[in-house]
C-alpha cells in the first residue's frame, strides 16, 4: 500500500511537469509542421509569459483586488497577450525576413532572438530570482496519517485542468476551423496552398501565435507551481519542450502532448526511484533509443530532410 | 550607482592602460572580484560593500605607505569561465591584490592565475578547503573553512538525536564540498543517514526529490548549496507536507530565500560567520555604514572589509607593494580586525574561526540558537 502511494505520488509529479512541457512543446511542434524549421525563441516566449503575469498578479494585490478567479483570469489574459505578441514579433523579425533562404539562416536568427529576449528581460526585471506567490493552497491526502501520505495539491489539478482544455481546444479548431484546415493545408505543402488562396503569412503568423499563448498559459502554471521565474526560466523548459516534442515526433500535435508526458513521468520516475542525478541522463538516454529505433518519434510521419 | 562604478572602472583602467601597466604613481590598485549581476549577486553586494568601506577608511587615513588605495571592480556572475576571464583581465590592467573572489567555484580556477602571475588574492567568502590545499604562496582568506562549518552544523544536527537525516547538495564543489563534511561527521556520530543525493543547480522542480524525502521519513534534511534551489525546495516541501527541519550553509542565509521560500523559510537553520556587526569594538564601523545607507550585517560585508584592511596592513608591515613580501608578512604578523584577532598558518588559513548556527525567519531576521 506505501509502496502504491508512493508510486502514485510519484506518477501525479511526472504528469504535472509532464502536462506543461507538452504546453510549451505545442509551439515547437506546430511551427516546425508548417515552415519546417525549429523556434528556438519559443523558451524566451514561454519565461516572459511567466514574468507578465508575475506582474499583472503584483499589478492586481497592489490595487487591492483580492478576488482569486479575477486575478488567475487577468494575469492569464496579460500573459497570452504579451507573448503572442512577442511570438508574432519573433516571426517578424527573425524568420519573415530571411524565409526561403538556406535553412541555417531563420536558425541563426531565432537564436539571436533568444538571446535578445534572455538579456532584455535581465536587464528589465534583473537577474535573481523572484519570488510568485503560491495563489493556489492546500490540496487532498490521501493515506494513513502515521505512513506515507500522498498529496495532490489544488494546484496539480488546476494544472491538469488548464492543460486539459487548451489541448482540447487546440485539438478542435485545428480540426473544424477555417484557420485551423488552412494550418493543416499549409502544413501538407506550403506552395499549393497559396495558390490556392490561401494567406500563407497569415497562417505562420497564426502558428506562431498560437505556440506562444499556449506557453504563456505553462508559464503562469508552472511559476505559480515552482514559487520562482528568473531570466534563465525558458531555457531548461525550452529544451524538455523541444525533447518532447521530438520524442513524441515533431510536426504532430498528439506526440507533443504524448512526448511531454512521457518525459515527464520518465523525470520524476528516476528521481525517485534512482536518484534525482540521473534524472537528465535517462530522458535523454530515452529521447536516443527513440530516435535510434524510431527516427520520427512516436507519433511523427516519414519526412524528407529538414532541420 | 551601478553606473558610476562603471565608469569608474573604465576610467581607471583607461588611465592604467595609458600610463602602462604598473606605473600607477602614488596609488595602490586593490581588485575586487565577485558577482555583481548573476543569481548570487546578493552576496557579491556586501563582499563590495565591505571592501569599498575599508579602502575609503584607510584613504581618509592617510592611504597605505603615503599612497592611496584604488578599487577596481570585476563582475564575475559567479561563473567559472567568467572568473578565468576576470582573472586575466586584472592582469593586463596591472592589479597585484585582489580582493575575491566570492563562490569557491570561481576562486579556485581564477587563484591558478593570480598565483603565476605574481598577485595577491584575499578571498572574504570562499569556503572550499581545496583553494588553500594546494601550496600556493599568495592566496588567502577571511572566512572558515566547509571542513569547519560541516561539523558545525553535524554536530548540531547529531546533538537533537534525529533518528534519519536525509543529506542533498547540488554537485557544485562549494555544496556537494559542505555536504560531505557534513555526512562524514553525522556518520561518525552515529546518525542514520537516508539518503545523500545531488540535484541540479538552476532547476526548479523538486516534487520528486520532495516525495522522496516524504517516504524516507527524516527529521532532518541538510542541503548544501546556494538559496535558489533551497528555496524552491522548502516552498515545494511545505506545500507537500513535509514535516522535516532543513539546514544548509552560509550560502543560503540571505534575505532572496524569503522572497523565494515565503513563510515556508521560517525555522530555517543556517550556519553562518558569527555576527560580526553586534560586537562592541565594531559599533564605529557599523555607524560608519549605516550612515551611507548600507548595511553590514551580510556574512561577507566585515570579511571584505578585513580582507582590505589586511592587504593593506601586509603592505605596511612589508613595507614593500611586492605581493611575494606582503605574503610573508601577512605569515608573520598578528593583526587585529573588526572579525577578531587574525593570524595565518602556512596554508593562508585562518588559524581559528568560528561557526554559529543560527535559526532563520520567515521575515529574513535571524536568531542565534546555541
Amino acid at each position: 500500500m506505501q509502496d502504491l502511494l508512493y508510486f502514485s505520488q510519484q506518477l501525479i509529479n511526472g504528469l504535472t511537469i509532464g502536462s506543461t512541457y507538452a504546453l510549451i512543446a505545442i509551439g515547437y511542434t506546430m511551427v516546425y509542421g508548417i515552415i519546417g524549421m525549429i523556434n528556438f525563441a519559443h523558451g524566451e516566449i514561454y519565461m516572459i509569459g511567466a514574468y507578465t503575469a508575475l506582474i499583472a498578479i503584483t499589478g492586481l494585490a497592489s490595487l487591492g483586488i483580492a478576488w482569486l478567479p479575477l486575478i488567475l483570469i487577468v494575469a492569464l489574459l496579460c500573459a497570452m497577450l504579451v507573448s503572442s505578441s512577442m511570438g508574432w514579433a519573433v516571426e517578424r523579425v527573425a524568420y519573415r525576413p530571411v524565409r526561403g533562404r538556406h535553412r541555417l539562416i531563420p536558425l541563426i536568427s531565432a537564436i539571436g532572438m533568444s538571446i535578445f529576449l534572455q538579456n532584455y528581460v535581465h536587464l528589465a526585471q534583473g537577474s535573481r530570482n523572484i519570488g510568485f506567490p503560491a495563489l493556489i493552497d492546500g490540496g487532498f491526502n490521501f493515506g494513513s496519517g502515521d505512513g506515507f501520505q500522498m498529496s495532490l495539491s489544488y494546484m496539480q489539478i488546476t494544472i491538469f485542468i488548464t492543460t486539459l482544455i487548451c489541448m482540447t481546444a487546440l485539438s478542435l479548431f485545428i480540426s473544424r476551423s477555417r484557420t485551423g484546415r488552412a494550418c493543416r493545408a499549409v502544413s501538407q505543402d506550403l506552395g499549393m496552398a497559396s495558390l490556392l488562396g490561401i494567406d500563407t503569412n497569415r497562417i505562420i503568423s497564426a502558428t506562431f501565435v498560437i505556440g506562444a499563448a499556449l506557453a504563456a498559459v505553462a508559464g503562469l502554471l508552472l511559476g505559480m507551481y515552482y514559487g520562482s521565474v528568473d531570466p534563465l526560466f525558458g531555457f531548461i523548459a525550452g529544451l524538455k519542450a523541444f525533447t518532447a516534442a521530438v520524442l513524441g515526433g515533431i510536426g504532430s500535435i498528439p506526440g507533443a502532448m504524448l512526448g511531454g508526458l512521457i518525459l515527464g513521468v520518465a523525470e520524476s520516475m528516476t528521481s525517485g526511484y534512482l536518484s534525482g542525478e540521473y534524472k537528465d541522463v535517462i530522458s535523454f538516454s530515452l529521447l536516443i533509443l527513440i530516435l535510434l529505433f524510431k527516427p520520427t518519434g512516436l507519433l511523427g510521419k516519414p519526412e524528407v530532410e529538414k532541420i | 550607482m551601478r553606473t558610476s562604478v562603471k565608469k569608474l572602472v573604465t576610467a581607471v583602467s583607461t588611465s592604467v592602460a595609458l600610463m602602462g601597466a604598473g606605473h600607477a604613481a602614488a596609488e595602490i590598485q586593490i581588485g575586487i572580484a565577485g558577482p555583481m549581476t548573476g543569481p548570487v549577486a546578493q552576496y557579491g553586494d556586501m563582499q563590495f560593500s565591505g571592501a569599498r568601506m575599508a579602502i575609503e577608511q584607510i584613504n581618509a587615513n592617510g592611504g597605505v605607505m603615503g599612497e592611496e588605495l584604488v578599487a577596481v571592480e570585476y563582475d564575475d556572475v559567479c561563473d567559472p569561465k567568467q572568473a578565468v576571464t576576470v582573472a586575466n583581465s586584472l592582469v593586463n590592467d596591472g592589479v597585484r591584490f585582489v580582493i575575491g573572489h566570492l563562490c569557491s567555484s570561481s576562486t579556485q580556477p581564477a587563484s591558478d592565475i593570480y598565483e603565476d602571475e605574481g598577485i595577491l588574492m584575499v578571498t572574504p567568502a570562499s569556503t572550499s578547503p581545496e583553494i588553500t590545499e594546494r601550496g600556493y604562496e599568495l592566496v588567502f582568506r577571511t572566512i572558515g573553512l566547509d571542513s569547519m562549518q560541516g561539523p558545525v552544523a553535524a554536530n548540531y544536527i547529531a546533538a537533537q538525536n534525529p533518528e534519519r537525516v536525509a543529506i542533498v547538495h547540488d554537485k557544485q564543489q562549494y555544496g556537494e564540498g559542505i555536504a560531505t563534511a557534513v555526512r562524514d561527521t553525522l556518520k561518525d556520530a552515529g546518525v542514520e543517514i537516508a539518503m545523500f543525493e545531488g540535484i541540479t543547480a538552476g532547476d526548479k522542480d523538486f516534487s520528486s526529490l520532495v516525495t522522496k524525502l516524504k517516504q524516507a521519513d527524516v527529521d532532518y534534511v541538510y542541503y548544501g548549496g546556494y538559496h535558489p534551489e533551497l528555496g524552491l525546495i522548502l516552498r515545494q516541501a511545505d506545500s507537500a507536507g513535509l514535516d522535516a527541519r532543513f539546514m544548509g550553509p552560509e550560502g543560503v542565509g540571505n534575505k532572496d530565500i524569503n522572497t523565494i521560500a515565503g513563510e515556508a523559510a521560517e525555522g530555517l537553520l543556517v550556519t553562518l560567520p558569527p555576527a560580526f556587526d553586534q560586537k562592541a569594538e565594531n559599533q564605529a564601523l557599523v555607524k560608519a555604514f549605516e550612515d551611507k545607507g548600507e548595511d553590514p550585517s551580510g556574512p561577507f560585508v566585515l570579511t571584505s572589509y578585513t580582507a582590505v584592511q589586511l592587504v593593506a596592513e601586509g603592505i605596511e608591515a612589508a613595507d614593500s607593494t611586492d605581493p611575494f613580501d606582503v605574503a610573508a608578512a601577512l605569515r608573520e604578523g598578528t593583526f587585529q580586525t573588526p572579525i577578531g584577532t587574525v593570524e595565518y598558518d602556512k596554508a593562508g588559513d585562518m588559524k581559528s574561526f568560528e561557526f554559529v548556527v543560527y535559526e532563520w525567519h520567515s521575515d529574513g531576521s535571524k536568531t542565534p540558537v546555541n
